[in-house]
This record gives C-alpha cells, sequence and structure tokens, in this order.
C-alpha cells in the first residue's frame, strides 16, 4: 500500500488530490520565478478537522515523507512551496470560526481562516484583528503565524504574535498540543513555546487553531502624507511624535520611487504620476484612528510639528486615497486591480531586512547600489513601523523582477542575499516580514551564529524525522 | 473574434507572476469547493501547466474547465480577463478531443433542431404573446424588436415576467414588434460552454436578420441574451442598440409614463451575473424595486454580488454545487429581513426558487402589480 493510499484510507480519498493537473497549481506562491519553476508536491489534501491533520502526519512519520501545510500561497519567498515534494496540506479547508467571546475581545478560528474571514466574523461585535498585511483576503491565520508577515497597523498594535494568545498545533509525530495561555491576553508562566510558532514556517508543526485578540472598531480613521527632504527628517519626525505621546496607527515611510507603485487609481484617473516636489525625497503616511476629537486633536498637533522637521503636507487628497486604497481598503476600480495591472512585464521581487534606525538613510543608499549592480529596476525601500508604539522598522527593499527570464531570476536572488547579509553587517537583521525559507537557509548562521545549533535542537524536539517543510531555515536532514 | 488558448499566454503568465489570489474571495464555486483548481488563479495556473506540457488532460482538467459559472466576480478584482480565459479554456478542450459534457452536447443538438436549447417546438414561443395583440417583425414596419429570450418564452411559469415586460410597454405607449417563432436562439450559451464555432454561425446569421427586418433596437427581458446580443452587434460592427428592459422601463418611470404605487414591504435585489456584473446594470432596477418597495441591500452586491449558481452549464452539469450557491444566496438575502427577492433574469429566478422560504419575484412583475391604468394602445402606436 502506498502512503498515498494510506492517507485516502486515513482521512477520506475526497480529501486527497492526485491529479496531476491539481498538484501542478500548488507548485508556486508568491515569489519571483519563471514560469516553468513549479515545484507541485506529489499529493495534496483538504483536511477539515485537526485529526485529519493528525492521521496525515501519522502516516507521514512512519513513511517518512515531506509535508508541507500552506494557506493563500502569496508567500514571498517560496515559505509554502513544496521543495522536496511529499504531502502538500491545504489548510484553507479549514477555516471555520471556533468561539467569539466579544466581552474578552477574542475569537477561536480553524488557521486556515483568512485575516479577512476573521474580520468578515468579529465585525458585528465591532471588533477586528488588526493584523493586515495586503494580502489579507487570501492570507490565512496560520500562514500569517508561520510567515510572521507584516502589519499596516503595527505601530500601534504590533504583528500576529501581538494578537495570538494560544495556538493548537500538530508536531512531526503527530501529537496536538495547545501553546499558549488561553484567553489570558498575557502569561508569566512557563516557557513561551508559542512564540517560536512566530516565523516557524511550519517546520516545528502545523498550526492548526488560533485564539487571536481583537480591538474596538475605531470610530474615525484619518489618513495624511507628508514629504521630506531626506528619509532622515521622517524619522527624526515619527520619534518627535512618539516621544510626545502621540498614539499613531500606522507609519510608513516610502522613498519617492516607491510611491508609484502605490498609485495605481491615480494614473488610471489622470493618466499621470502625482506631482510631488522636485526636493522631497522621503513620503510618510501616517494614520491617527479612535474618536473623532482625539483624532483631530493628535493629528493637529502631529501636523502642526511637521513644518520644524521641514515636512509639507500632501493636500492633494486624491494622492493619499490612492495609496490607502493600495494598502488597505483595497478598493480598486473595477477590473483595475494594482497587481496585475502593473506587473504585466515584471513582477515585484524584495528583500526584507530590519537595520538600526540610525542607519536607515545609509542602508537605502547600498540598496540603491545593490541593486544597481546587479542590474535590476528598483521600485523603491519602504520603511514601516511594525512594533508597537516604537521606531523599530521592518523594511521593503523592492525590484521589479523579470520572471520570464531565468537570469534575472537569478541576479534577484543573488541581489536579495546579498541585502540580507548587509542588513546583519549593519548591526541589524535579514528578515522582518518574509521569513528565511529555503532562500536563507544556507547562511542563516550569518545571523544566529551558535544560536542556530540550539534552533536546530528545538526542531529536533518538534519534528524528530525532519519531516515538516524540510529545507526552510535548516538544509534537509534526513531522519533516522 | 474570440481568442484561442494560446493566445492568453501571456496574461496566463502574469497571473502566474502575480499571484495575489484576490478572485479567490469573492468565487462562489471556489468558497463552496474549497479546491484551487476551480478559481481563476488555479484556474490561469492550469491553463499554463497544460500549454507548457506539463500534464495532459485529465478529468480534473476538465472539471476546472467547466465547473464555473463565468459569473464574472473574479474579474471585479483583476485587470485579467479571466471569464474570457475560462470560456476559452473549454473551447481549448473541445477542440483538443474532449467529448462536450453530455448535458452541454444536449444544447446544441436542442438549438439546432428547435431554435432554443430546450427541446420546445418553434411554436412554444408564440404562447407568452396570445391576447396581446403585439405586431410581429416585418421588414421596415418597426424599429424597436422585443427579444423575449428562449427561456422565458418556452417556460410556461416564466412566460408573465414576458407578458409585464409586454404590457408595461404597451402602458407607457412605446411601439415595438416581437419575431413570434421566428425569433432566434441568441446563442449564450453556446458561447459559455465553448461551443464558439456554433456560435459565431448562430450570432452573424442572427444580426443579418435583425438588419433585414430594420431593427433599430433591441429590448431584451433577459441579461444573457443582452451580453450576447450585444457582442454579437459589436463583433459585426452592426450598428443596432441592445438594452435591457429595465433600463427601458425605468426611464419611462422617471419620465412620468408610469405611475406606481409604493409599498412598505421589505424586499431586496438580486443582481443577475449577465446584467450587473458583466453587462454594467446595477442602478436601474433598484430604482425600480425602491419605487414600489421599501428596498434593502444584500451585503454582497453589484460588483460584488455573489452568482445563483446557474450560469455557463454549471445547473446542468453540476447541480448539487449549483444548488449550494442557490441556498448561500437566499441565506444572504434572508439576513436582510426581506419577505421578498426581485431579479431580472429566468436563470436567477428559476435557480433561486429551488430554495424553499422566500419569495422570488421577477422584477416586472413586480412593477406591473404596481402600476396603475389600463393599455393605452395595442402597441401600434410609435414612441415620442
Amino acid at each position: 500500500m502506498s502512503y498515498i493510499d494510506e492517507l485516502a484510507a486515513a482521512i477520506g480519498k475526497e480529501k486527497v488530490l492526485v491529479d496531476p493537473s491539481e498538484r501542478f497549481v500548488y507548485g508556486a506562491d508568491w515569489s519571483p520565478r519563471t514560469p516553468d519553476e513549479f515545484m507541485p508536491p506529489d499529493v495534496v489534501v483538504l483536511p477539515r478537522t485537526t485529526k485529519d491533520i493528525q492521521r496525515v502526519i501519522k502516516v507521514a512519520y512512519e513513511r517518512g515523507v515531506p509535508v508541507t501545510a500552506g494557506g493563500g500561497l502569496t508567500g514571498m519567498l517560496g515559505g509554502a512551496v513544496a521543495i522536496y515534494g511529499g504531502i502538500y496540506i491545504d489548510m484553507t479547508t479549514m477555516n471555520s470560526v471556533v468561539e467569539v467571546d466579544a466581552k474578552n475581545q477574542t475569537v477561536r478560528v480553524q488557521a486556515g481562516a483568512t485575516l479577512q474571514e476573521v474580520n468578515d466574523a468579529v465585525h458585528p461585535y465591532d471588533l477586528w484583528l488588526p493584523h493586515q498585511p495586503e494580502s489579507k483576503w487570501v492570507s490565512t491565520v496560520g500562514a500569517a503565524i508561520a510567515c510572521d508577515n507584516d502589519s499596516t497597523f503595527g505601530v500601534r498594535y504590533g504583528k500576529i504574535l501581538s494578537c495570538l494568545l494560544s495556538a493548537e498545533v500538530v508536531t512531526g509525530t503527530g501529537e496536538a498540543i495547545e501553546l499558549g495561555h488561553r484567553k489570558a491576553h498575557f502569561t508569566s508562566s512557563g516557557y513561551k513555546l508559542m512564540d517560536l510558532l512566530a516565523g516557524s514556517e511550519g517546520t516545528l508543526g502545523v498550526i492548526t487553531e488560533a485564539t487571536l485578540k481583537l480591538e474596538p472598531i475605531p470610530a474615525t480613521r484619518r489618513v495624511d502624507m507628508l514629504v521630506f527632504p531626506r528619509m532622515g527628517a521622517a524619522v527624526d519626525y515619527l520619534s518627535r511624535l512618539l516621544k510626545a505621546g502621540l498614539c499613531i496607527e500606522a507609519a510608513h515611510i516610502n522613498c519617492k520611487r516607491r510611491l508609484k507603485f502605490y498609485t495605481h487609481s491615480y494614473r488610471q484617473k489622470h493618466g499621470k504620476d502625482p506631482d510631488i516636489p522636485a526636493w522631497a525625497e522621503a513620503l510618510l503616511a501616517i494614520a491617527f484612528a479612535g474618536d473623532t476629537d482625539v483624532v483631530d486633536s493628535q493629528r493637529g498637533f502631529a501636523l502642526k510639528i511637521a513644518k520644524e522637521f521641514e515636512a509639507q503636507l500632501v493636500e492633494e487628497r486624491e494622492i493619499v486615497d490612492s495609496w490607502w486604497a493600495s494598502k488597505y481598503t483595497l478598493e480598486f476600480e473595477p477590473f483595475k486591480q494594482k497587481w496585475p495591472d502593473s506587473q504585466k512585464e515584471k513582477k515585484f521581487g524584495a528583500a526584507d531586512p530590519g537595520v538600526p534606525v540610525g542607519r536607515l538613510e545609509e542602508f537605502y543608499h547600498k540598496f540603491v547600489e545593490v541593486a544597481e549592480k546587479h542590474r535590476l529596476e528598483i521600485i523603491g525601500m519602504n520603511a514601516y513601523l511594525e512594533h508597537p508604539n516604537s521606531i523599530g522598522f521592518s523594511l521593503s527593499c523592492a525590484v521589479y523582477v523579470d520572471y520570464r527570464s531565468a537570469d534575472e531570476v537569478q541576479r534577484f536572488r543573488e541581489f536579495h542575499d546579498e541585502l540580507s547579509k548587509l542588513a546583519v553587517a549593519f548591526e541589524g537583521t535579514m528578515s522582518t516580514f518574509m521569513s528565511d525559507t529555503y532562500q536563507k537557509a544556507p547562511y542563516l548562521g550569518v545571523e544566529h551564529g551558535a544560536s542556530l545549533e540550539y534552533m536546530r535542537q528545538v526542531k529536533r524536539l518538534f519534528d524528530p524525522k525532519g519531516i515538516l517543510n524540510p529545507g526552510k531555515k535548516f538544509p534537509r536532514q534526513v531522519g533516522k | 473574434m474570440t481568442n484561442s488558448l494560446e493566445e492568453f499566454k501571456d496574461e496566463l503568465e502574469t497571473c502566474f507572476g502575480t499571484s495575489c489570489g484576490f478572485c479567490e474571495r469573492g468565487c462562489p464555486v471556489y468558497q463552496s469547493a474549497k479546491v484551487k483548481t476551480l478559481c481563476m488563479k488555479g484556474r490561469n495556473r492550469t491553463m499554463l501547466g497544460l500549454i507548457q506540457g506539463k500534464f495532459e488532460i485529465t478529468p480534473a482538467v476538465v472539471q476546472a474547465a467547466f465547473e464555473c459559472t463565468l459569473c464574472g466576480n473574479c474579474d471585479r478584482w483583476c485587470a485579467l480577463k479571466n471569464t474570457e480565459h475560462t470560456r476559452a479554456f473549454r473551447e481549448y478542450l473541445l477542440k483538443h478531443g474532449v467529448e462536450p459534457m453530455k448535458e452541454h452536447s444536449s444544447i446544441l443538438a436542442s438549438i439546432k433542431s428547435y431554435g432554443n436549447p430546450w427541446f420546445q417546438p418553434r411554436s412554444a414561443r408564440n404562447r407568452w404573446a396570445k391576447g396581446l395583440n403585439i405586431p410581429k417583425a416585418a421588414p421596415g414596419k418597426q424599429e424597436v424588436l422585443f427579444f423575449a429570450g428562449c427561456t422565458s418564452a418556452v417556460t410556461k411559469q416564466l412566460n408573465r415576467s414576458l407578458v409585464a415586460s409586454a404590457r408595461l410597454l404597451q402602458k407607457a405607449g412605446v411601439s415595438f414588434a416581437t419575431m413570434g417563432q421566428d425569433e432566434p436562439c441568441c446563442g449564450s450559451t453556446l458561447l459559455r460552454v465553448g461551443q464558439t464555432d456554433a456560435y459565431r454561425e448562430l450570432s452573424a446569421s442572427n444580426v443579418e436578420r435583425f438588419k433585414e427586418l430594420g431593427i433599430r433596437k433591441i429590448v431584451t427581458a433577459c441579461p444573457g441574451c443582452y451580453t450576447t446580443l450585444k457582442k454579437s452587434m459589436e463583433d459585426a460592427g452592426a450598428k443596432i442598440e441592445v438594452t435591457h428592459i429595465s433600463q427601458e422601463i425605468t426611464q419611462l418611470v422617471k419620465d412620468g409614463r408610469l405611475k406606481v404605487n409604493k409599498s412598505t414591504e421589505r424586499m431586496t435585489y438580486h443582481d443577475p451575473c449577465h446584467l450587473g456584473r458583466l453587462g454594467g446594470v446595477f442602478e436601474e432596477p433598484r430604482e425600480i424595486v425602491g419605487a414600489v418597495a421599501k428596498f434593502v441591500e444584500m451585503p454582497n452586491n453589484r460588483y460584488e454580488s455573489r452568482c445563483c449558481g446557474a450560469g455557463a452549464g454549471l445547473q446542468s452539469a453540476f447541480p448539487k454545487l449549483s444548488k449550494d450557491l442557490a441556498a448561500k444566496r437566499v441565506a444572504e438575502a434572508r439576513l436582510t429581513g426581506a419577505t421578498t427577492i426581485v431579479t431580472s433574469c429566468p436563470f436567477c429566478e428559476t435557480q433561486l426558487r429551488t430554495v424553499p422560504g422566500m419569495r422570488v419575484v421577477d422584477l416586472m412583475e413586480l412593477l406591473l402589480d404596481s402600476v396603475e391604468g389600463e393599455p393605452r394602445n395595442n402597441g401600434s402606436r410609435s414612441s415620442s
């Protein structure tokens, strides 16, 4: 009996896809790769319950078969691509909302629910999940945790880990365990094993359910854009606002080039790029949210002191709205959605380092230098504040990649690697929202040094045979 | 001209390069089945893999092509012509040796023999207009043609909507004719199930017949006919205007040529895919419902409206899935507190009626019930 037959017997053959065409579509995510670079799994399973996943992993454990779990497949670096084949678990079939506890402001969901589905479910309670990447319509809760992806509102609410109270995970032996602190909002008890799941890429276990902390929906939101002569001036301005005690909901610094990527609807309407002053090198998009008078007061203060930092408010609302639509509301004109419209010839590719605040501008120049060295067209840099009430950044250093050219895809990967290593040399980190995947696995020691061995030990504890998403973070090790 | 699958290769690669998956959220079939090949991102990848020779045509490939209502929800979120890809995918499979699904091949046979997809004699088209005293179209005798559409014309239970349309036009004093049993099939179903050659032949012949009759404007009560006849005119470069009955009637209400009584009943409106998302007609039906009742909107409306599950051969070939989609849509309507779903498509009407618990009413029937007065003429007077 093949292991695929065993899977069918264990969970029902209607939940097992083996046709080559059905497997093929799972062979690539959002990351730059050529159209013939699909890496399909050998079999796809569509679980409905945690028990289904336990049964699948027990078969995989017995047979030593790789298991990769995935959600919307919008990863930017191949994290959920089953590079060694084996079993792919499509988690999107597990998207039920288990419980909304409005009083406690928490929700329990199956991990295959998209972030939008969670928000649709809790909206009637006047609550929302503020972890909001641009991929929220397809990014699942489990994938958001496993990838530790970015959030538009990180400066106020943090990323997914700040919302995560508890998670059920099926380990590499098929055991289901709960990590975290149930519905309590925090704990001082035990080791914080739940935190290991953030950015774990499914290498420690398959996340099957999660309890998430919600926030009240703010009554008002005001989004503005300010232009600065230097990136450093925008950073200083944000530091000043935080020192003043303002509660910023979103803050994103775009280099001048990057704005163009976010203003498609403006171009659709006006047939030209937005007019930004020639002297402006950085654009800060900033949002305040809450009760109207509080928002007005905070916004008023922020705009009042802006001139001390040589900033100028962008008065043309359509520029701001166009950016916000692209970033958050996703309210595009029908049939003019930005992604394919902007990427017919080339596609978006990025490195995601983090560097010390004082070296942002210096790193920006390095990014331009490295991109030019690898002959890649620059989209630009975006610095997102993603730590609650703090000045720390996620950097998105983006280029266009001609994904039909194998040579250019290779040059993109070299660009990505060089910039990632450079960030460590800058006393920063290689990744802030895309995780490591197989791309950074060969040089993960550059970042983690001796601690990498401790990580290996953790991995062995959860996944003794090394069957869970092999090749990610660590080169594949075939278990005993 | 209709593109073949290879001509979409660049678009398929663009979808692969983009891979945003925004099409998944609103796709009724994907949200029900949760299989990635049954949504546009996965379907585009399937087509790409097929062109690349990564796999052969299998039953799963055929399922990926045909298990779709072509409702166009994916196009709402995307710059690519996804529904066109799917239609071309079907055509590609039929040209590469895939036998038409038996439910779909019978449609072709019926259209060839009877001029409608439902195996009804041509004379059945005469039934709905009995006693209405509507002139039959003849060369040079009229400019406006009321095009009934096969489904409503030959299905007894749906005749009332045509009667209502005709009577409203008469009450407002509009001069029009019909083709009676000579009315042809517009070819919508052929186009959707991939029988493109048969569609082209029929479409060209239809345009010639309309031209011979001297028709300047076609008013139809069927959304599928509406988008298909518009396409026929565009393909042929013919200068014949095509409108939907709701557009025509709304204007007549606005002009004061039809007096409406308003009730306090809560009613919601279901956008037929071909009329709304694919045809761009959203507001006129809402204006009519709002004029005769207390109108409440469903959360998914206009471009984001959810398909009833009847379209593009899904109802005939995948009945269970089709019914599931109808049940979801009715459940959404029920949550609005409305007692009635109003729609303007014979397929949607029939499909939504299969789910018990809510009244489903055709837009024109609803309006006729609330309009005062008697016919001002027999349909032979000129419109002003």
